[in-house]
């Protein structure tokens, strides 16, 4: 078996963002590191966040930074990764991609202690660069410049100390003195050499600074000094005329200003009045924002709130160091502050927020400041502060995100043409029910009912040179009805349109006139009102019409076609003729090449089911040039040209061509590439969209040039950085469309569906999915589907949290305290964390996160949701501290009740010091009031966590720690019937199928059990030789499981059918065999069929179609919220192909960011039977030459080697 | 054949002359006769496996000229009784090597021909035989029972042909094993609750009663099987 790897939404979450203007000037850019991707992100002048650049690294970002060398305009990227190399990038504006500068090999690959990569600092004046690994090295580079300016980087200059943890290094400002660098540092030698442990409590962290000397050209450790044990983070403080240089040491509970040679300045960070005393207040990330006069630190703390930081000075002496409660924001990976005075908030788990300063809090109370700092016998003197409401941000812009995926299904629960996607993502309050459909998201802008059932619409402008458009026309059976576009689009009737007869097309003909096809003839109407009308001969009828700005080509009823064209003079004249042999079913002329005349290029449908390129230039006399026969009459043809690129903003090479579309009858949308010169039709490529006929369309979008289909639901064919993408629209079935531009709506679609008037927008290009969110209350664990009522029921369950209960008695108390007065925030809705900001909430739980309690404090809760309409019909909150780990639906044979559901909760279960639980419960529920509510049959205590269950010949089967037990249904609770206890660790996925069943271990990989009735004795037959850290599995065939761990694999283990036959076949069930066993574990093992480092950890396996009528593939999400796909190759040919394009990629253009392609995947195990299809598809971002070579290789041209590329999309999605 | 090749009669009457055989031995069971490479045919039913030049010998068409000798006849019937003996060992061996590996079980066939000879054990070997009888058909490739069954089967639709009739004591035993087996093939439904039994938890001890798993949880109210089996 062969699979074909391909990611369907790319990572959503950010483990790092900087900040900079790499592409040179004012402009200011974020890169965004989303684990092995890298994107360049810009704000647009509307605050909504595009992202320009998007590459898969293939390895693992660890760290990012940005460093200008002086007097530069430009920044460059430095990336540590999991490769062993330090690279940096350099943004290329022109070509849009990312370019290696420099790419120096320090050590091993992979994610190792002692290989750095973990750690960058860059010296604020760009001259050198630290990366560090978590222990003992760390390796200076010197940054310089060439005599041609470029930049040149030198020999790493060690800085390591043996037996030394490192957890925060940054550069020092020091001016142009020697770069120095800060670390926190942990040496742990006599720890290490103590077995006592008294070494151990007493080791202390040091903060030590290095520097560098340029002279020298060496490292030094200049100065060390113990700092709190609970620091974690340092914040470089601008010095060099600028400010008083050093560090701000972030630690728990407190910020500590530190330089060489200067007393400690510290504060106090202020805590939320409800925190329990047990916890501390640490700060995760920090941003600097300098500018001339002034600079400032935001510090935002594990809980959200971000706090400023500022420092008065005196020269180099800090007096005071102030923190000011600034704001809360859901916690972040990173922050970013722009230039232009907004906030990027890189979210750690949910939506990533794009924010505005309204104000920059330099207001003079300040909660806590080093001057107020109260020390008393106890320690210092906690200051305490009131979360508020935002109001020195606003946010304009989210970015969604995915992560965590908790879990996943795939179902068709709305019986739409494609099954939906449902993801449990996020976590505490950010978490939510996330229903993904393929397709691009649309936003409606404005539905408005027309009197009677529209045929078709179009706009115009007035002018070749308007931006927008002027008149909105709509045609209906027998009548035209103009709007005019202004402030309001109302209707107007003094344009010179026949409104009393339908109308066949409508367009701008010649630099402003406009012309109106009706049955019955042309009108032309000049630009000063004057009316040219020509009419058809005798009692013939026009049937279809084909224009571009300067041709008009009309078919007549029988089949005669003529051919009108734009003279110098602004008047339309007939040029040819031409007879067909039968009736026109469509026509279409391609757009005028810019600084021509006139298209060449005429296309002809015809009802036998064929295509003809007719001729236009004068001389040729409408000659056919060329005939396609097509597999149905087509119904719609469309011209398509795509310009030459060079990289540029959709990152590609690729020369212009032509494209020839046409909708066929029977719902295939038909594609061929016209030669620009001969107008030979070659390359064809068909894919089906619907039941319905597609109609073709020409709209904007991005300023370029795409193609809307309307099918059974609308499609948009466009380019995206490289590639056509044909992708459905979420959107309802629309009958015509038109493009539509006017100063609210720059790029919008105009379409009549029904007899009402849509105007739309398309959103984010590139995406896959689309998505409905809909907000729950904690951490999804898992959920299964009721069958019969297509609810869901999700179990929630989160650690150190109140129950809603307390936390709404809690927030009550709080506004009485402060006076506020709210008081109808008693219902159950409101306690939902409703991602709706504009509520009168004003402290939303999804932005302030959850009161914290003790760490041993649990709340879970159980919901039943109607996904329908995004209703929770049944909510049940678990008391005593009691949280649900595992649920399914059960059917106990021959019981009354039906479809139960079962429930695996525990109670009191803490991690730390050690694993220990109060009690585990199996909760059986019953469905009742259809199935929207739960009702407790009865529980039954277990000794451990019961951590997965499952159905099993009308049993429950459960997983309680190393124990397999099978349960039968009894009055008052479970009755254990049968157990095996022979498993390693402790269960986490039970799978059944017939008499086997499939038993995942959380450390070893899988295990396959029979249970035998005539016994009744569970045994174990067979187990995997790998110990696998077991995420997610999936029951893939008889004798196949799939399964992921935690390190980032997917891989398919397969017993060996003559083992399997042996099994079936033995009359003792091999019964011998599995009671001698072989090395410790089952007597029969798997093999492992198929291996695929993801690199990333995948939480959720699914088999699932996601195209009507397409083959199964397999679909995972992971935990960086990215969705995938395998797909089984079903003919030796392709995997021929794939794989010499992957050995071909692999060579020709390897990873940017220094990782082996072949090794990155292989990171654990070596790859096996796996093609990596998201290094095939970056085959259109090579250059040229490159893509030529490559296809000379494979003995293809680049267009087929797309063409591939495109059909194995098409298989998926 | 002709040796120029082309398109020559002979090669096709050798062809036909070979289809017929083919459809001649067709109906002949493989393991009776041998092809020899001189394309001759050897009789492997009989003990001194006579060589047949034709395969119309062998066959039971109208000629059948060795199959109806008297000879051949007697020999058939002797090697089926050596077959049977055969299958009945290794029946017997199976269900002592399981009996062996634990569970106290025993073969149908060691019970219907030794036990009627030991009245001693009659008692256990009733329990026995319910413990075998707790196996479902559903289990039919690890189910002896059904094994049996498919023997026999091959054995009277054998028997069955009018052209011989053999009377071969170990068959007309068997035909009463037929017999016994076929009542409990009728009575699955008592099986199907017995194996219920056994999967909630209930077992047996040597006497056939019914006792419980003392590691198996039971409803309050549940059925004994005692009660409800008889």
């Amino acid at each position: 078996m062969y699979l074909y790897s391909l990611t369907l939404q790319r990572a959503t979450g950010i483990v790092s963002a900087i900040n900079g203007s790499f592409s040179g000037g004012k402009t200011q850019e974020i890169v965004v590191a989303r684990g092995k991707l890298l994107e360049l992100l810009r704000p647009d002048d509307n605050g909504k966040i595009q992202t320009l650049l998007s590459v898969e690294i293939f390895g693992a970002i660890r760290s990012l930074a940005q460093f200008r060398l002086t007097g530069a305009q430009k920044d460059y990227i430095v990336v540590g990764s999991d490769s062993g190399r330090i690279v940096i990038l350099d943004y290329n504006k022109e070509k849009n991609v990312f370019d290696k500068i420099h790419q120096e090999t320090f050590g091993k690959s992979g994610c190792r202690r002692i290989v750095p990569g973990q750690y960058l600092a860059i010296d604020p004046k760009g001259r050198a660069v630290m990366i560090g690994a978590c222990e003992k090295q760390k390796l200076v580079y010197v940054l310089n410049r060439d005599t041609a300016a470029r930049l040149t980087i030198s020999s790493p200059l060690e800085a390591h100390k043996s037996h030394t943890l490192v957890y925060s290094i940054c550069g020092v400002d020091c001016g142009f003195d020697n770069p120095i660098f800060a670390a926190i540092e942990l040496d742990y030698s006599e720890a290490d050499q103590d077995s006592t442990g008294q070494a151990a409590s007493e080791a202390q962290k040091h903060l030590t600074f290095y520097e560098l000397d340029l002279g020298l050209n060496h490292v030094s450790r200049k100065w060390s000094e113990a700092v709190d044990n609970g620091a974690n983070l340092l914040v470089t403080v601008p010095g060099g005329g600028d400010g008083p240089s050093g560090v701000l040491v972030c630690a728990e509970n407190f910020v500590i200003y530190k330089n060489q040679g200067h007393p400690d300045v510290r504060a106090v960070i202020p805590r939320r009045a409800d925190l329990p005393a047990e916890r501390g207040v640490l700060i995760v990330s920090a941003a600097m924002h300098k500018q001339k006069a002034m600079f400032f630190f935001l510090l935002q703390t594990e809980y959200g709130d971000i706090f400023k930081v500022t420092l008065d000075h005196d020269n180099d002496r800090v007096t005071e160091l102030k923190i000011k409660y600034f704001d809360t924001i859901a916690v972040t990976a990173s922050m970013c502050v722009l230039k232009s005075g907004h906030l990027f908030a890189a979210s750690e788990f949910g939506n990533h927020g794009f924010y505005q300063f309204q104000g920059i809090g330099d207001e003079a109370d300040v909660e806590s400041s080093s001057a107020s700092l109260m020390e008393t016998e106890e320690g210092f003197q906690p200051v305490f502060f009131q979360p508020r409401r935002l109001k020195n941000l606003l946010r304009i812009d989210q970015i969604e995100s995915l992560m965590p995926i908790m879990d996943m299904k795939v179902i068709n629960l709305f019986e739409e043409e494609t099954p939906q996607i449902f993801t449990l993502c996020g976590r505490g309050p950010r978490s939510s029910l996330r229903m993904l459909r393929p397709g691009l998201a649309i936003s409606e802008m404005a539905v408005s009912e027309l009197p009677g059932e529209p045929s078709a619409v179009w706009t115009v402008k007035k002018n070749v040179t308007d931006e927008f458009d002027a008149y909105i026309v709509v045609s209906f059976s027998n009548a035209t009805l103009v709007l005019s576009i202004g402030e309001t689009v109302e209707e107007v009737s003094d344009t010179g349109f026949l409104d009393s007869t339908p109308s066949l097309a409508v367009s701008l003909i010649g630099d402003d006139s406009l012309m109106q096809v009706h049955p019955n003839g042309i009108r032309h109407i000049r630009e000063d009102g004057r009316i040219n009308e020509w009419r058809t001969p005798g009692k013939r009828t026009i049937a279809k019409v084909g224009s571009n700005r300067l041709q008009v080509v009309i078919a007549l009823s029988g089949g005669e076609i003529v051919y009108f064209e734009v003279d110098t003079t602004g008047q339309l004249i007939e040029v040819d003729k031409h007879e067909m042999s039968g009736d026109v079913a469509c026509l279409d002329i391609a757009p005028v090449p810019e600084g021509r005349q006139r298209s060449r290029f005429l296309a002809v449908g015809s009802y036998d089911n064929t295509i003809r390129i007719l001729s236009l230039d004068p001389e040729d006399g409408m000659q056919i040039l060329s005939v396609q026969s097509v597999s149905s009459a087509p119904e719609s043809l469309l011209f398509l040209e795509v310009q030459a690129s060079i990289g540029g903003e959709d990152g590609a090479d690729h020369p212009a061509s032509l494209f020839l579309n046409a909708g066929l009858q029977n719902g295939v949308l038909f594609r061929t590439v016209v030669d620009m010169v001969t107008g030979q039709l070659s390359d064809s490529r068909s894919r089906f969209l619907g039941l319905r006929a597609p109609k073709l369309f020409s709209i904007i979008v991005r300023g370029k040039r795409a193609m809307l289909c309307l099918s059974s639901r609308p499609w948009l064919g466009y380019i995206h950085q490289g590639h056509f993408l044909l992708t459905p629209l979420s959107y309802e079935t629309l009958e015509y469309a038109a493009s539509f531009a006017s100063d609210q709506c720059a790029e919008g679609v105009v379409a009549v569906a029904g007899s009402a008037l849509r105007v739309f927008t398309i959103e984010r290009l590139g995406e896959t999915f689309n998505e409905t969110v809909i907000p729950l209350r904690y951490t999804p664990r898992k959920f299964v589907l009721q069958p019969k009522r297509k609810l869901l029921v999700i179990i929630e369950s989160d650690q150190g949290a109140f129950t809603a209960e307390e936390r709404e008695a809690a927030k009550k108390e709080c506004f009485e305290a402060a006076g506020t007065g709210e008081n109808e925030n008693g219902n159950v809705d409101q306690m939902e964390n409703g991602g709706d900001e504009d509520k009168d909430d004003p402290l939303s739980d999804e932005h302030y996160g959850y009161p914290k309690a003790e760490s041993d404090k649990w709340v879970s809760c159980i919901r039943v949701l109607d996904p329908k309409t995004a209703s929770t019909t049944c909510l049940l909150e678990l008391q005593d501290n009691e949280a649900a780990f595992s649920i399914c639906t059960v059917n106990f044979h021959d019981k009354e009740y039906g479809t139960l559901l079962a429930v695996g909760t525990a109670k009191g279960l803490q991690f730390w010091p050690r694993r220990t639980l109060a009690a585990g419960f199996i909760h059986i529920y019953r469905f009742v009031d259809e199935g929207r509510s739960l009702e407790l049959l009865h529980k039954t205590q277990v000794e451990g966590v019961p951590t997965a269950l499952c159905q099993f010949q009308g049993r429950l089967l459960a997983g309680i720690g190393n124990v397999l037990r099978l349960y039968d249904l009894g009055k008052r609770r479970l009755l254990r019937k049968c157990e095996n206890k022979l498993f390693p660790n402790t269960i986490v996925s039970i799978q059944t199928y017939r008499d086997r069943i499939y038993v995942g271990d959380i450390q070893e990989s899988f295990h396959y059990c029979k249970y035998r009735r005539d016994e009744n004795q569970l045994y174990i037959f067979a187990d995997d030789s790998v110990p696998r850290w077991l995420t997610a599995s999936y029951h893939i065939d008889f004798d196949t499981m799939a399964g992921a761990d935690k390190f980032g694999n997917v891989y398919f283990v397969r017993l060996p059918q003559d083992v399997s036959d042996e099994i079936e076949e033995d009359p003792t069930g091999g019964k011998i065999k599995w009671e001698q066993g072989k090395l410790n574990g089952a007597p029969n093992k798997m093999e492992e069929i198929v291996q695929f480092h993801v690199g990333d950890v995948v939480t959720c396996l699914q088999k699932a179609s996601l195209i009507p009528g397409g083959g199964e593939c397999l679909i995972y999400g992971t935990v960086m919220g990215s969705l995938g796909a395998l797909l089984a190759f079903t003919s030796r040919d392709d995997v021929d192909f794939f794989s010499h394009l992957e050995m071909y990629m692999r060579q020709e253009y390897p990873p940017l960011c220094g990782r082996d392609h072949m090794g990155y995947r292989s990171a654990y195990f070596p790859v096996k039977d796996v093609i990596d299809g998201d290094l095939c598809e970056q085959f259109p971002t090579l250059p040229l030459d490159l893509q030529r070579k490559i296809a000379d290789e494979l003995d293809r041209t680049p267009g087929e080697i797309l063409k591939k590329l495109e059909e194995a999309r098409n298989k998926i999605i | 054949m002709s040796v120029f090749g082309g398109d020559s009669w002979a090669r096709e009457a050798q062809q036909r002359k070979r289809r017929v055989d083919d459809l001649a031995l067709e109906q002949l069971n493989g393991s009776s006769y041998k092809k020899l490479s001189g394309g001759k045919y050897a009789c492997l039913v009989c003990p001194h496996s006579p060589i047949l030049d034709s395969p119309l010998m062998l066959s039971r068409s109208v000629l059948k000229v060795h199959i109806k000798g008297s000879h051949h006849l007697a020999a058939e019937s002797k090697l089926k009784e050596k077959e049977l003996m055969r299958q009945d060992e290794m029946n017997k061996r199976i269900a002592l090597s399981d009996s062996f590996s634990g569970t106290a079980k025993c073969n149908t066939y060691h019970q219907k021909f030794r036990a009627v000879s030991k009245p001693l054990i009659e008692q256990s070997q009733k329990a026995t035989l319910e413990i075998l009888c707790d196996q479902t058909p559903r289990h039919s490739s690890t189910n002896r029972d059904h094994d049996v069954q498919l023997i026999l089967d091959r054995i009277t639709s054998r028997s069955s042909n009018p052209s011989q009739n053999s009377s071969c004591p170990a068959f007309e035993e068997t035909h009463k094993v037929v017999a016994s087996q076929k009542k409990h093939l009728d009575s699955e439904e008592c099986r199907e609750k017995e194996l219920k039994f056994t999967a909630a938890g209930w077992k047996r001890d040597c006497h056939g009663k019914w006792f419980r798993d003392e590691n198996v949880e039971f409803d309050s109210d549940e059925e004994d099987p005692n009660v409800c089996l008889g």
